[in-house]
Protein backbone atom coordinates (compact mmCIF):
# COMPACT_ATOMS: atom_id res chain seq x y z
CA UNK A 1 0.00 0.00 0.00
CA UNK A 2 2.91 2.32 0.90
CA UNK A 3 4.52 1.88 -1.96
CA UNK A 4 1.44 2.04 -4.52
CA UNK A 5 0.95 5.27 -2.54
CA UNK A 6 4.55 6.53 -3.23
CA UNK A 7 4.17 5.80 -6.78
CA UNK A 8 0.70 7.42 -7.22
CA UNK A 9 1.55 10.75 -5.06
CA UNK A 10 5.02 10.80 -7.35
CA UNK A 11 3.24 10.73 -10.20
CA UNK A 12 0.86 13.20 -9.34
CA UNK A 13 3.72 15.41 -8.07
CA UNK A 14 5.74 15.12 -11.20
CA UNK A 15 2.43 16.25 -13.22
CA UNK A 16 2.42 18.84 -11.25
CA UNK A 17 6.35 19.94 -11.59
CA UNK A 18 5.99 19.53 -15.23
CA UNK A 19 2.84 21.75 -15.77
CA UNK A 20 2.99 24.30 -12.57
CA UNK A 21 -0.48 24.75 -12.66
CA UNK A 22 -0.40 25.08 -8.83
CA UNK A 23 1.83 26.94 -8.82
CA UNK A 24 1.50 29.22 -11.64
CA UNK A 25 -2.56 29.64 -11.36
CA UNK A 26 -3.79 28.58 -7.79
CA UNK A 27 -0.88 30.45 -6.05
CA UNK A 28 -1.80 33.73 -7.86
CA UNK A 29 -5.19 33.10 -7.17
CA UNK A 30 -4.62 32.91 -3.62
CA UNK A 31 -3.08 35.65 -3.68
CA UNK A 32 -5.97 37.94 -5.45
CA UNK A 33 -8.32 36.24 -2.79
CA UNK A 34 -6.29 38.18 0.04
CA UNK A 35 -5.59 41.29 -2.14
CA UNK A 36 -9.81 40.76 -2.43
CA UNK A 37 -10.44 40.47 1.09
CA UNK A 38 -8.19 42.97 1.90
CA UNK A 39 -10.40 45.57 -1.10
CA UNK A 40 -13.53 44.55 1.08
CA UNK A 41 -12.88 44.83 4.24
CA UNK A 42 -10.62 48.29 4.17
CA UNK A 43 -7.52 49.85 4.37
CA UNK A 44 -7.08 49.32 8.17
CA UNK A 45 -4.70 47.24 9.04
CA UNK A 46 -6.36 46.31 12.41
CA UNK A 47 -8.99 44.96 11.06
CA UNK A 48 -6.96 43.14 8.52
CA UNK A 49 -4.69 41.96 10.81
CA UNK A 50 -7.73 40.31 13.37
CA UNK A 51 -9.08 38.80 10.44
CA UNK A 52 -6.62 37.39 9.13
CA UNK A 53 -6.32 33.83 10.44
CA UNK A 54 -9.61 33.29 8.81
CA UNK A 55 -9.23 35.23 5.57
CA UNK A 56 -6.04 33.19 5.43
CA UNK A 57 -8.09 29.62 5.82
CA UNK A 58 -11.03 31.16 3.76
CA UNK A 59 -7.95 31.54 1.08
CA UNK A 60 -6.97 27.94 1.80
CA UNK A 61 -10.21 26.34 1.19
CA UNK A 62 -10.62 28.51 -2.14
CA UNK A 63 -7.24 26.52 -3.07
CA UNK A 64 -7.98 23.28 -2.03
CA UNK A 65 -11.13 23.39 -4.09
CA UNK A 66 -8.99 24.21 -7.16
CA UNK A 67 -6.02 21.81 -6.30
CA UNK A 68 -8.57 18.58 -5.72
CA UNK A 69 -10.23 19.67 -9.18
CA UNK A 70 -7.30 19.63 -10.71
CA UNK A 71 -5.78 16.13 -8.85
CA UNK A 72 -8.77 15.00 -10.09
CA UNK A 73 -9.02 15.99 -13.85
CA UNK A 74 -5.66 14.55 -14.36
CA UNK A 75 -6.85 11.25 -14.84
CA UNK A 76 -10.40 12.34 -16.52
CA UNK A 77 -8.32 11.82 -20.01
CA UNK A 78 -7.59 8.86 -22.01
CA UNK A 79 -9.85 6.63 -19.56
CA UNK A 80 -6.60 7.04 -17.11
CA UNK A 81 -9.01 6.24 -14.40
CA UNK A 82 -9.86 3.07 -15.84
CA UNK A 83 -6.03 2.29 -16.49
CA UNK A 84 -5.16 3.16 -12.94
CA UNK A 85 -7.69 0.45 -11.94
CA UNK A 86 -7.07 -2.34 -14.13
CA UNK A 87 -3.65 -1.81 -12.95
CA UNK A 88 -4.26 -2.87 -9.54
CA UNK A 89 -2.59 -0.49 -7.95
CA UNK A 90 -3.95 -1.49 -4.35
CA UNK A 91 -6.90 2.11 -3.90
CA UNK A 92 -5.38 2.60 -0.71
CA UNK A 93 -3.07 3.56 -1.69
CA UNK A 94 -4.07 5.43 -4.55
CA UNK A 95 -6.37 7.20 -2.42
CA UNK A 96 -3.08 8.04 0.02
CA UNK A 97 -1.20 9.22 -2.83
CA UNK A 98 -3.24 11.41 -4.33
CA UNK A 99 -4.20 12.62 -1.42
CA UNK A 100 -0.47 13.55 -0.36
CA UNK A 101 -0.01 15.32 -3.74
CA UNK A 102 -2.67 17.53 -2.73
CA UNK A 103 -1.32 17.52 0.38
CA UNK A 104 2.12 18.63 -0.92
CA UNK A 105 0.70 21.20 -3.29
CA UNK A 106 -1.63 22.78 -0.86
CA UNK A 107 1.36 23.22 1.88
CA UNK A 108 3.56 24.78 -0.55
CA UNK A 109 0.30 27.28 -1.25
CA UNK A 110 -0.22 28.04 2.26
CA UNK A 111 3.42 29.06 2.48
CA UNK A 112 2.64 31.55 0.53
CA UNK A 113 0.01 32.71 1.56
CA UNK A 114 1.16 32.82 5.12
CA UNK A 115 4.05 34.86 3.80
CA UNK A 116 1.48 37.32 2.34
CA UNK A 117 -0.60 37.09 5.35
CA UNK A 118 2.15 38.62 7.31
CA UNK A 119 3.23 40.83 5.00
CA UNK A 120 -0.71 42.22 3.59
CA UNK A 121 -2.19 42.26 6.86
CA UNK A 122 0.69 43.16 9.17
CA UNK A 123 -0.42 39.84 10.57
CA UNK A 124 2.20 39.26 13.98
CA UNK A 125 2.65 35.62 14.67
CA UNK A 126 4.09 35.12 18.49
CA UNK A 127 3.96 31.28 18.38
CA UNK A 128 4.86 29.97 14.50
CA UNK A 129 5.43 26.31 15.74
CA UNK A 130 1.40 26.40 16.21
CA UNK A 131 0.79 27.94 12.79
CA UNK A 132 2.87 25.24 11.31
CA UNK A 133 1.71 22.32 13.43
CA UNK A 134 -2.56 23.68 12.32
CA UNK A 135 -1.20 24.22 8.29
CA UNK A 136 0.16 20.31 8.72
CA UNK A 137 -3.22 18.59 10.34
CA UNK A 138 -6.21 21.15 8.44
CA UNK A 139 -3.67 20.30 5.11
CA UNK A 140 -3.86 16.84 6.04
CA UNK A 141 -8.05 16.50 6.61
CA UNK A 142 -8.30 18.84 3.33
CA UNK A 143 -6.23 16.85 1.00
CA UNK A 144 -7.81 13.89 2.55
CA UNK A 145 -11.45 14.91 2.09
CA UNK A 146 -10.86 16.45 -1.16
CA UNK A 147 -9.55 13.72 -2.57
CA UNK A 148 -12.66 11.59 -1.40
CA UNK A 149 -15.12 14.27 -2.82
CA UNK A 150 -13.10 14.16 -5.90
CA UNK A 151 -13.02 10.54 -6.23
CA UNK A 152 -16.83 10.61 -5.79
CA UNK A 153 -17.87 13.24 -8.00
CA UNK A 154 -15.10 12.34 -10.95
CA UNK A 155 -17.00 11.73 -14.02
CA UNK A 156 -19.80 13.47 -13.20
CA UNK A 157 -20.90 16.69 -15.65
CA UNK A 158 -21.48 18.82 -12.67
CA UNK A 159 -18.49 18.15 -11.13
CA UNK A 160 -17.67 22.03 -11.00
CA UNK A 161 -20.16 23.43 -9.08
CA UNK A 162 -21.27 20.51 -7.01
CA UNK A 163 -17.12 19.71 -5.48
CA UNK A 164 -17.09 22.60 -4.06
CA UNK A 165 -20.84 22.72 -2.49
CA UNK A 166 -20.20 19.19 -1.23
CA UNK A 167 -16.70 19.45 0.36
CA UNK A 168 -17.02 23.33 2.01
CA UNK A 169 -19.45 22.17 4.83
CA UNK A 170 -17.47 18.84 5.34
CA UNK A 171 -14.12 20.42 6.22
CA UNK A 172 -16.01 23.59 8.36
CA UNK A 173 -14.48 22.27 11.49
CA UNK A 174 -10.82 22.32 9.87
CA UNK A 175 -12.02 26.35 9.17
CA UNK A 176 -12.92 26.73 12.83
CA UNK A 177 -10.08 24.83 14.49
CA UNK A 178 -7.48 26.26 11.98
CA UNK A 179 -8.64 30.10 12.85
CA UNK A 180 -8.86 29.38 16.51
CA UNK A 181 -5.20 28.05 16.63
CA UNK A 182 -4.08 30.92 14.42
CA UNK A 183 -5.92 33.17 17.05
CA UNK A 184 -3.90 31.68 19.79
CA UNK A 185 -0.89 31.50 18.24
CA UNK A 186 -1.13 35.46 17.11
CA UNK A 187 -2.41 36.32 20.17
CA UNK A 188 0.77 34.78 22.11
CA UNK A 189 0.99 33.67 26.01
CA UNK A 190 -0.08 29.93 27.08
CA UNK A 191 -1.12 27.68 23.95
CA UNK A 192 -4.12 26.51 26.04
CA UNK A 193 -6.70 27.60 24.85
CA UNK A 194 -5.11 25.94 20.74
CA UNK A 195 -4.33 22.28 22.27
CA UNK A 196 -8.15 21.36 22.16
CA UNK A 197 -8.24 22.66 18.48
CA UNK A 198 -5.69 20.69 17.98
CA UNK A 199 -6.91 17.21 19.10
CA UNK A 200 -10.22 17.93 16.86
CA UNK A 201 -8.12 18.74 13.69
CA UNK A 202 -5.99 15.10 14.85
CA UNK A 203 -9.62 13.03 15.30
CA UNK A 204 -10.77 14.96 11.83
CA UNK A 205 -7.78 13.79 10.08
CA UNK A 206 -8.20 10.07 11.73
CA UNK A 207 -11.40 9.67 11.09
CA UNK A 208 -11.42 10.69 7.14
CA UNK A 209 -7.99 9.01 6.61
CA UNK A 210 -9.10 5.83 7.83
CA UNK A 211 -12.45 6.13 5.67
CA UNK A 212 -10.54 6.76 2.82
CA UNK A 213 -8.33 4.01 3.51
CA UNK A 214 -11.08 1.49 4.27
CA UNK A 215 -13.41 2.95 1.63
CA UNK A 216 -11.60 4.46 -1.35
CA UNK A 217 -11.93 1.23 -3.53
CA UNK A 218 -15.66 1.22 -3.27
CA UNK A 219 -15.86 4.65 -3.40
CA UNK A 220 -14.43 4.29 -6.82
CA UNK A 221 -16.60 1.80 -8.71
CA UNK A 222 -19.26 4.56 -7.81
CA UNK A 223 -17.44 7.43 -10.89
CA UNK B 1 -46.82 37.79 20.45
CA UNK B 2 -46.89 38.71 16.41
CA UNK B 3 -43.67 37.01 16.40
CA UNK B 4 -45.26 34.09 17.56
CA UNK B 5 -48.21 34.05 15.26
CA UNK B 6 -45.44 34.37 12.73
CA UNK B 7 -43.65 31.33 13.61
CA UNK B 8 -46.52 29.24 13.83
CA UNK B 9 -47.61 30.42 10.20
CA UNK B 10 -44.47 29.82 9.25
CA UNK B 11 -44.19 26.44 9.77
CA UNK B 12 -47.45 25.23 9.24
CA UNK B 13 -47.52 26.77 6.52
CA UNK B 14 -44.20 25.07 5.42
CA UNK B 15 -45.47 21.88 5.96
CA UNK B 16 -48.77 22.45 4.49
CA UNK B 17 -47.22 23.72 1.24
CA UNK B 18 -44.75 20.43 1.46
CA UNK B 19 -47.40 17.84 1.80
CA UNK B 20 -49.71 19.47 -0.81
CA UNK B 21 -46.99 19.43 -3.27
CA UNK B 22 -45.94 15.77 -2.50
CA UNK B 23 -49.25 14.44 -2.66
CA UNK B 24 -49.63 16.55 -6.01
CA UNK B 25 -46.73 14.73 -7.15
CA UNK B 26 -47.30 11.20 -6.27
CA UNK B 27 -50.92 12.13 -8.15
CA UNK B 28 -49.17 12.72 -11.12
CA UNK B 29 -46.67 9.88 -11.38
CA UNK B 30 -49.47 7.41 -10.38
CA UNK B 31 -51.17 8.66 -13.06
CA UNK B 32 -48.27 8.33 -15.75
CA UNK B 33 -47.74 4.84 -14.30
CA UNK B 34 -50.94 3.85 -15.35
CA UNK B 35 -50.39 5.32 -18.60
CA UNK B 36 -47.28 3.67 -19.24
CA UNK B 37 -48.60 0.23 -18.03
CA UNK B 38 -52.25 0.77 -21.08
CA UNK B 39 -49.71 1.53 -23.22
CA UNK B 40 -47.67 -1.63 -22.62
CA UNK B 41 -50.97 -3.44 -22.48
CA UNK B 42 -52.01 -2.05 -25.34
CA UNK B 43 -49.15 -2.27 -27.65
CA UNK B 44 -47.99 -5.76 -26.53
CA UNK B 45 -48.57 -7.08 -30.37
CA UNK B 46 -46.00 -5.33 -31.46
CA UNK B 47 -43.56 -7.20 -29.21
CA UNK B 48 -41.58 -8.48 -32.13
CA UNK B 49 -40.79 -5.23 -33.66
CA UNK B 50 -39.14 -4.19 -30.14
CA UNK B 51 -36.85 -6.70 -30.38
CA UNK B 52 -35.50 -6.04 -33.79
CA UNK B 53 -35.74 -2.15 -32.69
CA UNK B 54 -33.98 -2.80 -29.76
CA UNK B 55 -31.29 -4.75 -31.42
CA UNK B 56 -30.94 -2.13 -33.81
CA UNK B 57 -29.98 0.55 -31.15
CA UNK B 58 -27.88 -0.96 -29.40
CA UNK C 1 -22.41 8.58 -25.83
CA UNK C 2 -26.02 9.50 -27.22
CA UNK C 3 -29.30 10.34 -25.28
CA UNK C 4 -31.03 7.66 -26.61
CA UNK C 5 -27.87 5.50 -25.88
CA UNK C 6 -27.75 6.43 -22.50
CA UNK C 7 -31.14 6.10 -21.72
CA UNK C 8 -31.13 2.19 -22.89
CA UNK C 9 -28.07 2.26 -20.87
CA UNK C 10 -30.57 2.96 -17.94
CA UNK C 11 -32.86 0.55 -18.75
CA UNK C 12 -31.20 -2.09 -19.02
CA UNK C 13 -29.57 -1.65 -15.33
CA UNK C 14 -33.49 -1.26 -13.98
CA UNK C 15 -33.01 -3.13 -10.50
CA UNK C 16 -36.34 -4.74 -12.41
CA UNK C 17 -35.10 -7.01 -15.20
CA UNK C 18 -36.37 -6.79 -18.19
CA UNK C 19 -36.56 -9.57 -20.75
CA UNK C 20 -34.42 -8.29 -23.46
CA UNK C 21 -36.95 -5.27 -23.36
CA UNK C 22 -39.96 -6.79 -24.25
CA UNK C 23 -42.47 -4.40 -22.38
CA UNK C 24 -43.12 -2.77 -19.25
CA UNK C 25 -42.71 -4.67 -15.80
CA UNK C 26 -45.51 -4.92 -13.44
CA UNK C 27 -46.21 -1.91 -11.96
CA UNK C 28 -45.56 -1.54 -7.89
CA UNK C 29 -48.90 -1.75 -6.15
CA UNK C 30 -49.50 -1.19 -2.95
CA UNK C 31 -51.47 -3.39 -0.29
CA UNK C 32 -54.56 -1.66 1.06
CA UNK C 33 -53.25 -1.89 4.24
CA UNK C 34 -50.09 0.96 3.21
CA UNK C 35 -53.01 3.17 2.22
CA UNK C 36 -54.47 2.44 5.22
CA UNK C 37 -51.99 3.15 7.54
CA UNK C 38 -50.96 6.11 5.63
CA UNK C 39 -54.06 7.77 5.94
CA UNK C 40 -54.36 7.16 9.48
CA UNK C 41 -50.69 8.42 10.56
CA UNK C 42 -52.07 11.22 8.34
CA UNK C 43 -55.28 12.46 10.01
CA UNK C 44 -53.16 11.56 14.04
CA UNK C 45 -50.65 13.91 12.50
CA UNK C 46 -52.91 16.47 11.17
CA UNK C 47 -55.23 16.44 14.44
CA UNK C 48 -52.11 16.24 16.67
CA UNK C 49 -50.68 19.23 14.76
CA UNK C 50 -54.17 21.01 15.26
CA UNK C 51 -54.43 20.33 19.00
CA UNK C 52 -51.32 21.33 19.42
CA UNK C 53 -51.94 24.36 18.15
CA UNK C 54 -54.69 25.46 19.96
CA UNK C 55 -53.16 24.15 22.98
CA UNK C 56 -49.89 26.12 22.36
CA UNK C 57 -51.68 29.54 21.76
CA UNK C 58 -54.35 29.72 23.79
CA UNK C 59 -54.94 27.35 26.38
CA UNK C 60 -51.28 27.46 27.69
CA UNK C 61 -50.72 30.03 30.64
CA UNK C 62 -47.54 32.42 28.90
CA UNK C 63 -44.12 31.47 30.96
CA UNK C 64 -42.90 33.91 33.71
CA UNK C 65 -39.93 35.12 32.31
CA UNK C 66 -40.59 34.84 28.19
CA UNK C 67 -44.34 35.81 28.41
CA UNK C 68 -45.83 34.77 25.23
CA UNK C 69 -42.89 33.83 22.99
CA UNK C 70 -42.46 30.69 25.14
CA UNK C 71 -45.50 29.08 23.02
CA UNK C 72 -43.12 28.40 20.28
CA UNK C 73 -41.60 25.96 22.33
CA UNK C 74 -44.25 23.75 21.23
CA UNK C 75 -43.48 23.62 17.77
CA UNK C 76 -39.61 24.74 17.39
CA UNK C 77 -37.98 22.33 19.76
CA UNK C 78 -40.54 19.44 17.92
CA UNK C 79 -39.74 20.41 14.33
CA UNK C 80 -35.85 20.30 14.98
CA UNK C 81 -35.46 17.03 16.66
CA UNK C 82 -37.05 15.44 13.52
CA UNK C 83 -34.83 17.49 11.20
CA UNK C 84 -31.53 17.05 13.45
CA UNK C 85 -32.32 13.37 14.92
CA UNK C 86 -35.18 11.68 13.38
CA UNK C 87 -34.51 12.63 9.87
CA UNK C 88 -31.02 12.64 9.68
CA UNK C 89 -30.43 9.90 11.69
CA UNK C 90 -32.90 7.65 9.61
CA UNK C 91 -30.90 8.74 6.32
CA UNK C 92 -27.70 7.91 7.74
CA UNK C 93 -28.57 4.50 9.22
CA UNK C 94 -31.03 3.53 5.66
CA UNK C 95 -27.83 5.02 3.72
CA UNK C 96 -25.38 2.82 5.92
CA UNK C 97 -27.61 -0.33 5.75
CA UNK C 98 -27.50 0.22 2.13
CA UNK C 99 -23.77 0.27 1.78
CA UNK C 100 -23.69 -2.78 4.08
CA UNK C 101 -23.21 -6.09 1.57
CA UNK C 102 -25.56 -8.21 3.49
CA UNK C 103 -28.67 -5.89 3.65
CA UNK C 104 -27.81 -4.12 0.61
CA UNK C 105 -31.84 -3.09 -1.41
CA UNK C 106 -32.52 -0.18 -2.88
CA UNK C 107 -35.44 0.32 0.08
CA UNK C 108 -32.64 1.95 2.04
CA UNK C 109 -31.66 3.94 -0.43
CA UNK C 110 -35.10 5.22 -1.23
CA UNK C 111 -35.75 5.73 2.28
CA UNK C 112 -32.78 7.98 2.91
CA UNK C 113 -33.50 10.07 -0.44
CA UNK C 114 -37.27 10.47 1.10
CA UNK C 115 -35.55 11.15 4.71
CA UNK C 116 -33.40 13.78 3.29
CA UNK C 117 -35.87 15.36 1.62
CA UNK C 118 -38.14 15.54 4.25
CA UNK C 119 -35.76 16.87 6.62
CA UNK C 120 -34.55 19.41 4.17
CA UNK C 121 -38.06 20.96 5.15
CA UNK C 122 -38.43 20.10 8.76
CA UNK C 123 -34.51 22.01 8.71
CA UNK C 124 -35.61 25.00 7.16
CA UNK C 125 -38.93 25.16 9.49
CA UNK C 126 -36.29 24.78 12.46
CA UNK C 127 -33.87 27.64 10.86
CA UNK C 128 -36.58 30.03 10.35
CA UNK C 129 -38.83 29.40 13.35
CA UNK C 130 -35.83 29.54 15.62
CA UNK C 131 -34.81 32.81 14.10
CA UNK C 132 -37.86 33.96 14.53
CA UNK C 133 -38.06 32.98 17.82
CA UNK C 134 -34.31 34.50 18.39
CA UNK C 135 -35.51 38.08 16.93
CA UNK C 136 -37.97 39.43 20.19
CA UNK C 137 -35.74 36.99 22.59
CA UNK C 138 -32.14 38.17 21.63
CA UNK C 139 -32.83 40.84 19.42
CA UNK C 140 -31.23 39.31 16.20
CA UNK C 141 -32.46 37.82 12.94
CA UNK C 142 -29.49 35.60 13.22
CA UNK C 143 -26.78 34.58 15.90
CA UNK C 144 -23.61 32.24 15.59
CA UNK C 145 -24.54 30.14 18.10
CA UNK C 146 -23.48 26.13 18.26
CA UNK C 147 -26.84 24.90 17.63
CA UNK C 148 -28.06 27.65 14.99
CA UNK C 149 -24.83 26.79 13.37
CA UNK C 150 -24.95 23.20 13.11
CA UNK C 151 -28.56 23.29 11.60
CA UNK C 152 -27.82 25.77 9.26
CA UNK C 153 -24.66 23.06 8.21
CA UNK C 154 -26.72 20.31 8.46
CA UNK C 155 -28.60 22.18 5.45
CA UNK C 156 -26.23 22.39 3.43
CA UNK C 157 -25.00 18.79 3.77
CA UNK C 158 -28.82 17.82 3.11
CA UNK C 159 -29.21 20.04 -0.25
CA UNK C 160 -25.30 18.39 -1.31
CA UNK C 161 -26.81 15.09 -0.87
CA UNK C 162 -29.97 16.29 -2.59
CA UNK C 163 -28.09 17.72 -5.49
CA UNK C 164 -26.00 14.52 -5.87
CA UNK C 165 -29.07 12.27 -6.20
CA UNK C 166 -30.32 14.80 -9.27
CA UNK C 167 -27.90 13.88 -11.38
CA UNK C 168 -29.18 11.23 -13.86
CA UNK C 169 -27.65 7.67 -12.83
CA UNK C 170 -28.28 4.54 -12.90
CA UNK C 171 -30.15 3.26 -9.59
CA UNK C 172 -27.20 0.98 -7.98
CA UNK C 173 -25.00 3.57 -8.76
CA UNK C 174 -27.19 6.81 -7.35
CA UNK C 175 -27.62 4.67 -4.55
CA UNK C 176 -24.33 4.17 -3.54
CA UNK C 177 -22.56 7.94 -4.50
CA UNK C 178 -25.42 8.97 -2.25
CA UNK C 179 -24.78 6.80 0.15
CA UNK C 180 -21.31 7.70 0.52
CA UNK C 181 -21.81 10.95 0.91
CA UNK C 182 -24.44 10.60 3.69
CA UNK C 183 -21.70 8.69 5.37
CA UNK C 184 -18.83 11.38 5.17
CA UNK C 185 -21.74 13.89 6.35
CA UNK C 186 -22.23 11.88 9.61
CA UNK C 187 -19.37 11.44 10.25
CA UNK C 188 -18.78 15.03 9.99
CA UNK C 189 -21.50 15.84 11.91
CA UNK C 190 -20.17 14.95 15.42
CA UNK C 191 -17.18 17.04 14.37
CA UNK C 192 -19.07 20.02 13.54
CA UNK C 193 -21.14 19.75 16.71
CA UNK C 194 -18.28 20.08 18.66
CA UNK C 195 -16.20 22.92 16.76
CA UNK C 196 -19.24 25.14 16.96
CA UNK C 197 -20.11 24.27 20.45
CA UNK C 198 -16.39 25.33 21.58
CA UNK C 199 -16.55 28.24 19.43
CA UNK C 200 -19.63 30.03 20.38
CA UNK C 201 -23.03 29.34 22.78
CA UNK C 202 -25.84 31.22 22.78
CA UNK C 203 -28.63 29.09 22.90
CA UNK C 204 -30.14 27.95 25.80
CA UNK C 205 -27.80 25.61 28.20
CA UNK C 206 -30.52 22.73 27.45
CA UNK C 207 -30.55 20.52 24.77
CA UNK C 208 -33.84 19.13 22.82
CA UNK C 209 -33.69 16.30 24.64
CA UNK C 210 -32.24 17.50 28.23
CA UNK C 211 -34.51 17.16 31.33
CA UNK C 212 -33.64 19.95 32.42
CA UNK C 213 -35.99 21.97 30.27
CA UNK C 214 -38.89 19.73 31.04
CA UNK C 215 -37.99 20.58 34.62
CA UNK C 216 -39.10 24.50 34.18
CA UNK C 217 -42.13 23.54 31.87
CA UNK C 218 -44.94 21.47 34.30
CA UNK C 219 -48.80 20.69 33.56
CA UNK C 220 -50.85 21.58 30.27
CA UNK C 221 -47.60 23.36 29.20
CA UNK C 222 -45.45 19.55 28.80
CA UNK C 223 -48.02 17.88 27.69
CA UNK C 224 -48.69 19.95 24.95
CA UNK C 225 -45.03 20.01 24.38
CA UNK C 226 -44.90 16.20 24.17
CA UNK C 227 -47.79 16.47 22.22
CA UNK C 228 -46.38 19.33 19.48
CA UNK C 229 -43.15 16.27 19.22
CA UNK C 230 -45.71 13.16 18.65
CA UNK C 231 -47.90 15.25 16.15
CA UNK C 232 -44.82 16.56 14.39
CA UNK C 233 -42.79 13.13 14.42
CA UNK C 234 -46.74 11.71 12.82
CA UNK C 235 -46.11 14.56 10.28
CA UNK C 236 -43.09 13.09 9.72
CA UNK C 237 -43.47 9.26 9.23
CA UNK C 238 -46.40 10.50 6.54
CA UNK C 239 -44.43 12.72 4.88
CA UNK C 240 -41.76 10.09 4.26
CA UNK C 241 -44.30 7.35 3.67
CA UNK C 242 -45.61 9.55 0.49
CA UNK C 243 -42.30 10.52 -0.48
CA UNK C 244 -40.83 6.83 -0.58
CA UNK C 245 -43.82 5.99 -2.86
CA UNK C 246 -42.94 8.68 -4.81
CA UNK C 247 -39.19 7.44 -5.14
CA UNK C 248 -40.89 4.22 -5.81
CA UNK C 249 -42.99 5.58 -8.70
CA UNK C 250 -40.02 7.85 -10.46
CA UNK C 251 -37.22 5.02 -10.43
CA UNK C 252 -40.21 2.31 -12.14
CA UNK C 253 -41.13 5.20 -14.60
CA UNK C 254 -37.41 5.95 -15.77
CA UNK C 255 -36.96 1.70 -16.27
CA UNK C 256 -39.84 1.42 -17.79
CA UNK C 257 -41.20 4.69 -19.47
CA UNK C 258 -39.04 4.40 -22.61
CA UNK C 259 -39.73 0.81 -23.28
CA UNK C 260 -43.37 1.49 -23.19
CA UNK C 261 -42.74 4.72 -25.60
CA UNK C 262 -40.88 2.59 -27.96
CA UNK C 263 -43.58 -0.11 -28.02
CA UNK C 264 -46.48 2.57 -28.68
CA UNK C 265 -44.06 4.57 -30.91
CA UNK C 266 -43.57 1.30 -32.75
CA UNK C 267 -47.27 0.39 -33.02
CA UNK C 268 -48.24 3.52 -34.33
CA UNK C 269 -46.25 2.99 -37.26
CA UNK C 270 -46.83 0.85 -40.17
CA UNK C 271 -46.75 -2.21 -38.16
CA UNK C 272 -43.96 -4.30 -36.44
CA UNK C 273 -41.26 -3.80 -38.92
CA UNK C 274 -37.57 -2.60 -39.03
CA UNK C 275 -39.07 0.64 -40.73
CA UNK C 276 -40.04 2.52 -38.06
CA UNK C 277 -38.00 4.89 -36.31
CA UNK C 278 -38.17 5.20 -32.53
CA UNK C 279 -37.94 9.19 -33.06
CA UNK C 280 -39.85 10.77 -34.77
CA UNK C 281 -37.78 12.62 -37.95
CA UNK C 282 -37.88 16.26 -38.36
CA UNK C 283 -39.93 16.70 -41.25
CA UNK C 284 -41.95 19.94 -40.62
Amino acid sequence: MWRDAALVAGKDLRIEARSRVALSQVAPFGIVALALFAFALGPDRDVLARGAPGLFWVAVLFCTVLAVQRSVSVESADGARDGLRLSGIDPAGLFLGKAAAVGVQLLVLEAILVAGVVLLYGARIQIPWMVGVSCALGTIGLAVTGTLYGALSSGLRMRETLLPFLLLPIVAPVLLAGTRIWQAAMVGGSPGDGTQWLRLLVAFDAVYLAVGVILFGPIQETA
Amino acid sequence: MRYIVAGYVVILGLLFLYAVQIVWRRRRLTRAVARVVAAGTAHDGAGDAVGTAAGRHA
Amino acid sequence: MSDLESALGRTHGSPVPTAAGTGPTPPPVRSARSRATERVIGVLALVGTAFTVWLGLWVTPPDRTQGDLVRLVYLHPGVAWVALYLAFGLAAVSSLLYLWPRTRSLFWDRLAAASVEVGVVFNVCTLVSGSIWGKPTWGVWWAWDARLTLTAVLLVLFLGYLALRRIPAEPEVRARRSAFVALFAVLDVPLVHFSVNWWNTLHQGATVLNPGLTLKIHGSMAWTLLLGFVSLTLAFVWMLLVRYRIGVLEDWLDANELDAALAERRSEGTGPGPAVPSEPVGVA
